[in-house]
């Protein structure tokens, strides 16, 4: 999760960058930039009239803004930019940069909670997610269950694969029962 | 490979070639969850479908390399072909090793290079029976083992304390009997004495008996619970000491990513859970289970009819309790994790409580308690008001088999059917008997309280340390100092890695100055000679033994080390300066810290070496206590030196000083040295630059100044910040 925090501003520059000011953040216009797919499913950008063929996304606050503060970085991890908000990205790029982070956050959201079973020292989650059902297994629930706020909970396996519950409230009384019994 | 899967048939069916690797992935190329298999064979690279159709495939002749890009809960496997990069597939988190390793196996081909061995750790393990992940070391499925086992295994505790356990178990035999004389007597004493108003002696002899039975009874319940204090006493101790073990043989990479104070609660709370359940609860239960089967028999000999009325309502309180038991333990869960978390907010705040003062932050901090504190009332609340709420109910029950007892045997008395003195023992003996009853529901949640605390006790001690030691160490004896790095790959987590490839050959006696932009992985190469952390790939080598074949003290024995973070214990500073060698003698501590530049400052302290430093030696300057642990070094007389910033808070007067004591004290021992001031390690031998994880240089101050390399760069920019301080030239 480290890897995700707000990086510090690089000291190498990329070389278009390296007349501003270092330590500024760039923010990325939106009508300058495009994102697109190639044939091999490899994301891509045209950034300021520059052709990057592959592009790396990061979530600046993967918990707080999923959709907001998109890091954009080349393969070298140089950060290009930051898009402040992908909503104001024509409908193209917005797709598929939407995908990207999908993708690459890997974070499905559950629909629904099947049930929560503790056996022995493990807890068990079955789960209905956006991606198809999944179970999920952890160790206990004070180190692997997190609530970044508003009625989110982000769970996270034993090996590392997380899923989301947007929003508590919202899951259906079947599901809220599962999820009482552990808040 | 007994543990991964294997080919589905109808694939298998279908192959031409036999394949060199396979694995299956867990998810769609789609990001949807779903099963692929990926076959890679000596010409492509195929992914099928479950159902045996084949999805896509890529000749291997067109792939140049590949690769994976993690990403967050999964990562993608990406070759590289002439056309641009290709995604071969996806998958999540669990599967990353292996994808790592299926991307070098197509890398070797793709370039005809040898091919990599896969190690087992590359495999994710399933559990035959459930298909839940394992973990590396443990063989056992944790979905398919039970809580009897938990259970056994906490009574294992008890089994040094057996001849007292037997003790304390003959005793509660004999006071539950003993505890059933008096009613007996009592209705003796209706029925023989005050009903025929018979003055006889009877009554004397019978209040002496009832006399005597309280006295006895007295007695034994003293020395049962004494027994019991020093057992649980004992398990206790035990207990602590055995969590406590477990957390020292944990490796660094296990508190890497835990709050340490959250550890405090585990050792002194779980263990009390488990004591109490093991003293208290199993005396306990055994003795009440007893008492009720007694109870019952004496009931059923008086009239069985009556007993089997009152209790009609026994079922309903069993069938309550078991109702109520789950809920209660996940409450207790609940409760624990309210704990849990104010203890670490506690911890956390009051281990930085100088950043905390320094910010101004009190009332945030406070606030933040505050907010804990009341999740904290709040689950208090629930757990003990489901408690108060439901216990008078369960008397309420109770109750009920009393009052059908006072209906039926009052009637019976007044047709004679029954003697008053039986209705009254039998009242009493009901009374004594849903007593126990009402408390299975206490029992079971002592139970579930015990069990789960013992889950996270024995949590701790069943993680494998990720460094283990070698069955049979090689007994090294002091070692000459050649230090030598094969090939070196390591990162905190495996996807990431800190150091790549690193090879260096150093010899015994000689002086490394490891130089490089912060984040370079400088204190990762040196926490890998410590063998703080095991290399993923490659192998570090001492006197040519690999490190991993030497017993972990041996090798610390050898290593004598200033971190960049210098902690220093609670304790004096001679205990501290004598920490590893609790022998040395007061002239050796004096030494060490002459040597270090410590002794002058010491002595000047009122206390001298006396001098208690507390937590983290607070007390002491930043430079002054970075002096401490080098003496704390030199007093280990280790063959290999790790000074890493060793001299980063001092002032330059001061770092020549120490400068000298290490030109003096690096003689004869193989030394690696980690400074920003570049003029720290003017008597390095050879200096090696480390850039992301990668050597980029290796040779004398001369050799790469000449260069004009990246060391070079690092100098001049040194020399034009200090020019512009106007102080001292790098
Ligand atoms: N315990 C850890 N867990 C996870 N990542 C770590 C850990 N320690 C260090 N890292 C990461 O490893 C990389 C190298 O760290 P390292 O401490 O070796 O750098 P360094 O060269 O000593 O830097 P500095 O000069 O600032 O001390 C950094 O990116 C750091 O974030
Ligand atoms: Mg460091």
């Amino acid at each position: 999760m480290n890897e995700l925090e707000v990086k510090e501003v690089q000291e190498e520059q990329p070389a278009e960058l390296a007349e501003k000011d270092p330590f500024e953040i760039h923010l990325l216009e939106p009508e300058r930039i495009s994102f697109s797919r190639s044939s091999g499913g490899v994301f891509q950008a045209v950034i300021e009239g520059k052709a990057y063929d592959e592009i790396v996304l990061f979530r600046v606050f993967p918990f707080r803004y999923t959709t907001q503060f998109i890091s954009v970085r080349n393969p070298k991890n140089e950060e290009i930019g930051i898009v402040r908000d992908i909503s104001l990205l024509d409908r193209e790029s917005r797709t598929e940069i939407e995908k990207e982070l999908q993708l690459r956050y890997f974070l499905p959201i559950v629909t629904r909670i099947e049930s929560v079973k503790q056996k022995a020292d493990l807890w068990i989650w079955e789960l209905g997610t956006n991606l198809g059902d999944t179970r999920i297994v952890m160790r206990n629930l004070h180190e692997f269950m997190q609530f970044p706020g508003n009625n989110r909970v982000i769970l996270t396996d034993m090996n590392g694969k997380r899923c989301e519950i947007r929003d508590y409230e919202q899951l259906d009384s079947h599901s809220k029962r599962q999820l009482r019994d552990v808040m | 490979m007994e543990f991964t899967e294997k080919i589905p048939i109808t694939i298998e069916a279908q192959l031409k070639e036999q394949p060199l690797f396979y694995a299956a992935t867990d998810l769609m190329n789609d990001g949807q969850f779903g099963k692929q298999w990926l076959i890679l064979t000596r010409t492509e690279v195929a992914i099928w479908a479950e159902d045996g159709n084949l999805t896509s495939s890529l000749p291997l002749s067109d792939i140049t390399d590949a690769r994976v890009a993690g990403g967050v809960g999964g990562g993608t496997l990406i070759a590289d072909t002439k056309r641009g990069p290709v995604i071969v597939l996806r998958y999540t988190a669990a599967l990353t090793s292996i994808f790592g390793h299926v991307a070098k196996l197509i890398g070797a081909l793709a370039k005809g290079e040898e091919l990599p061995t896969a190690s087992e750790k590359d495999f994710p393990r399933l559990c035959p029976k459930c298909r839940t992940p394992l973990s590396h070391d443990s063989l056992a499925c944790p979905v398919c083992k039970n809580n009897g086992k938990v259970l056994l295994r906490m009574l294992s505790y008890a089994k040094p304390y057996r001849k007292q356990m037997i003790a304390a178990a003959i005793m509660l035999i004999l006071t539950t009997l003993i505890e059933l004389i008096p009613p007996y007597l009592t209705k003796r004493l209706v029925d023989d004495v005050l009903t025929p108003k018979d003055m006889g002696s009877a009554l004397l002899w019978i209040v002496v008996g009832l006399a005597a039975t309280s006295v006895v009874l007295t007695g034994m319940q003293i020395v049962r619970g004494l027994i019991g204090v020093w057992i649980g006493s004992k398990l206790m101790g035990d207990l602590r000491r055995d969590v406590y073990q477990s957390l020292m043989r944990l490796s660094l990479s296990f508190f890497d990513r835990r709050q340490s104070s959250q550890f405090i609660g585990r050792v002194n709370s779980d263990s009390e859970a488990m004591r109490q359940f093991m003293t208290d609860g199993v005396i306990w239960v055994s003795g009440e289970f007893l008492r009720v089967v007694a109870i019952a028999i004496i009931m059923f000999s008086l009239d069985w009819k009556l007993t089997l009325l009152a209790l009609l309502p026994t079922p309903l309180m069993i069938i309550m309790s078991s109702l109520l038991w789950p809920k209660m333990g996940r409450l207790w869960y609940q409760q624990w994790r309210s704990v849990f978390r104010l203890n670490s907010i506690v911890g956390d705040s009051l281990q930085g409580i100088r950043v905390v003062k320094a910010f101004g932050q009190e009332s945030a901090e406070t606030s933040r308690y505050s907010a804990s504190n009341r999740d904290l009332i709040k689950s208090d609340i629930r757990v003990q008001g489901i408690w108060q709420g439901v216990f008078p109910i369960f008397s309420l029950i109770a109750g009920a088999g009393t009052l059908l007892i006072w209906f039926y045997g009052g009637r019976n008395v007044l047709n004679d059917g029954m003697s008053i003195g039986t209705l009254i023992a039998m009242i009493t003996y009901l009374g004594m008997l849903l007593g126990p009853l009402q408390w299975v529901s206490q029992m079971l949640n002592w139970a579930s309280h015990a069990i789960s605390a013992a889950d996270r006790v024995f949590e701790i001690m069943d993680t494998p340390a990720d460094v283990p030691d070698t069955v049979n160490p090689a007994n090294i004896g002091r070692v000459k100092g050649d230090v030598e790095f094969k090939q070196v790959t390591y990162g905190y987590e495996k996807h990431h890695p800190v150091l790549k490839g690193i090879s260096l050959n150093v010899k015994a006696g000689e002086m490394i100055g490891l130089v490089g932009h912060s984040g370079a992985g400088k204190s990762t190469f040196i926490n890998m000679i410590c063998r703080f952390y095991d290399s993923d790939e490659g192998t570090i080598t001492i006197d040519g033994n690999d490190i991993r074949t030497i017993s972990q003290n041996d090798l610390r024995q050898q290593i004598g080390v200033v971190l960049q973070e210098t902690f220093l214990f609670d304790g004096t500073i001679a205990e501290n300066i004598a920490y590893s060698k609790p022998d040395a003698t007061e002239l050796d501590v004096m030494r060490a810290a002459k040597i270090a530049n410590a002794h002058d400052f010491i002595v000047q302290l009122p206390d001298g070496y006396d001098t208690r430093v507390g937590e983290r030696g607070h007390k002491l300057s930043g430079g002054e206590r970075q002096r401490v642990a080098i003496a704390r070094a030199i007093i280990h007389d280790p063959r290999i030196l790790i000074l890493d910033e060793a001299t980063a808070s001092v002032d330059t007067v001061t770092e020549r000083l120490i400068q000298e004591a290490i030109s003096r004290l690096v003689k004869g021992r193989t030394t690696f040295a980690i400074a920003h001031r570049l003029s720290t390690l003017r008597n390095a031998d050879r200096l090696v630059v480390l850039d992301h994880g990668k050597i980029v240089e290796v040779g004398t101050h001369e050799e790469l100044l000449q260069a004009e390399g990246a060391y070079f760069k690092l100098v001049e920019a040194q020399k034009e910040l200090s020019q512009i301080k106007g102080v001292e030239s790098a």
